[in-house]
């Protein structure tokens, strides 16, 4: 394609010197007029040609650099993936090795029970990994069914839910949907996954925060979004880190030694995005973090 | 003993999960891929086929089809890899009596082998076969992907009429929403139990089910679901 504007450029151009020499010979031609008139024609013509295929030669290898750093920067999100995902299989897989090595050592029957209970939490921590990119590898394939969803009762239900763990309650979740003049309009999409995308972001509320902290889920609407905020007086996270949360598997300092596969955000976009949405985040080191979802409201209603 | 056939090209799995359903207390038959096991259900039927999806030469797929063409309705447990939806309703589609993700708990695989048995009704197609389903005034027709109650159509959503599928071919059986998270939707997720209840709840408002009274969908308090044991196959 590009070669193909380069050569119609040169063509051009050959047309035009052509066209000039001709011109240029027309001396003492009968038909001098006629011919001058058709050379400046065919000079025209070739200098459209030229213009015509310098200006897409360029466009073309404009283009061509900008898939060509697309292409480097997937690249190199996909070797940070790998990197990552090996550190997190490594971890586990080194844990229950140990273990395994501890269950023959181990003297007494309560020994080898808690080593068993050790081995069973690390298969479970990678049963979890997998549960996680699978969903997200699925959500790439599989279309996503489509309904009307109410995200003001998803609201409601994920604080239930996170409420049902054990020390959530020592943190106040308080809850804002509006009522009038009406209530939040209804969304069109998956529920389970809108479900999902939304529990994700308070469960992690909760998570990075301490007892005490205040946790606000607030549902509002700007006229063609529904969007939901899920804001914490956590410890908020680093400017450098907060373009990288996003990224499959990457965990923030804070993450460290809690549970969660590094997936969680990476599920809560890819949802937002299957939806015609997005989800951002505004935070401040030492003051909190806010995430916001926004989803198009329904149109059909 | 119960006669039993696993089925998968992964060595791992036959030698450590063939010696675990023996302890169980299963007479266990293996072979590594569909060819081989063809031969063995020839030489020596089992009652129960468990079976991986994804094998060389001949895979589960194409094998249970071979097998449900032949008119041999031998019980499998389709051991699936990845968790699609197209996946599973093919899988309803040719006829397995049920299926598990990849990876499961080994005690969970015997828990369902044991159901499949219970529900088994000996060389006849089980109700996973059937085209359309009864219950009542319930009819269900997987093929059309059609519910209607007293005669009258009703639409649900996709994943709800999944499930009523689900919930159908497996009557009278204790079903755990992590179960049937797992067969529905492919999830491996916590917090995913709570789409089950979402899911049976639109089901239970379409069907004018009383949960305190329950003609179509008990609940089985903490432990999950369980439906009327009257399903039959519409021939």
């Amino acid at each position: 394609m590009k070669a193909g504007w380069l050569a119609i450029g040169v063509l051009g151009l050959g047309v035009m010197l052509g066209a000039a020499a001709w011109n240029a010979s027309a001396a003492a031609n009968p038909w001098l007029v006629i011919r001058v008139q058709a050379s400046v024609l065919i000079f025209g013509f070739g200098l459209l040609l030229l213009v015509l295929g310098s200006i897409e030669w360029l466009r073309s290898r404009h283009f061509e650099q900008r898939l060509n750093s697309l292409r480097k920067e997937s690249e190199e999100e996909r070797r940070r993936f790998l990197r990552r995902l090996d550190h997190e299989l490594k971890n586990p897989l080194t844990s229950i090795l140990a273990g395994l090595a501890n269950l023959d050592s181990d003297e007494s029957e309560e020994d080898r029970q808690s080593t068993r209970r050790s081995i069973q939490s690390q298969v479970q921590r990678m049963r979890d990994l997998l549960a996680d990119l699978r969903k997200l590898a699925e959500l790439e394939t599989r279309p996503i069914e489509s309904g009307r969803v109410d995200l003001a009762e998803i609201l409601r239900e994920s604080r239930e839910m996170v409420l049902e763990k054990p020390g959530a309650g020592d943190r106040r979740i308080d809850l804002t949907i509006p009522h009038a003049p009406w209530p939040l309009p209804l969304v069109s999409g998956d529920r389970d996954l809108l479900f999902l995308a939304v529990h994700n972001l308070v469960e992690n509320a909760v998570k990075f925060t301490e007892a005490g902290a205040r946790i606000e889920l607030r549902a509002y609407e700007d006229g063609s979004n529904a969007i939901i905020e899920v804001a914490d007086t956590g410890p908020g996270i680093p400017d450098e880190e907060r373009a990288l949360i996003w990224e499959e598997l990457y965990r923030g300092r804070a993450a460290s030694g809690l549970p969660g596969s590094g997936l969680g955000l990476a599920l809560v976009r890819a949802i937002a995005e299957k939806h015609g949405g997005k989800v951002l985040v505004r935070s401040r080191p030492g003051q909190g973090t806010v995430f916001s979802l926004t989803i198009p409201i329904d149109s059909v209603i | 003993m119960t006669k039993v056939l696993l089925v998968d090209d992964d060595p791992s799995i036959l030698e450590s999960l063939g010696p675990f359903l023996s302890r169980t207390g299963f007479e266990v038959l293996l072979a590594s891929d569909g060819l081989e096991a063809l031969e063995r259900i020839a030489m020596d039927p089992p009652v129960l086929i468990v079976l991986d999806v994804l094998m060389p030469r001949l895979d589960g797929r194409e094998l249970l089809r071979r097998l449900r063409r032949e008119g041999n309705w031998t019980p499998v447990l389709l051991l699936t890899q990845v968790g699609e939806s197209v996946e599973r309703a093919l899988a309803l589609e040719e006829g397995a009596d049920d299926y598990l993700n990849k990876p499961f708990d080994p005690h969970e695989l015997v828990a369902r082998m044991r159901a499949i048995l219970r529900r088994a009704r000996p060389g006849k197609p089980p109700l996973s076969a059937a085209w359309e389903l009864r219950c009542g005034d319930l009819l269900l027709d997987r093929r059309s992907r059609r519910v209607s109650l007293h005669g009258e159509e009703f639409i649900l959503t996709p994943r709800a009429l999944a499930l009523l599928e689900y919930l159908m071919t497996h009557p009278d059986e204790l079903l755990t929403r992590e179960r049937l998270l797992d067969a529905v939707w492919g999830w491996d997720y916590p917090a995913g139990t709570r789409a089950v209840d979402t899911r049976i709840a639109e089901l239970r408002k379409a069907l004018g089910d009383d949960p305190a009274q329950a003609r179509y969908i008990e609940t089985v308090p903490g432990q999950g679901y369980r439906f009327a044991p009257d399903v039959e196959a519409v021939t």
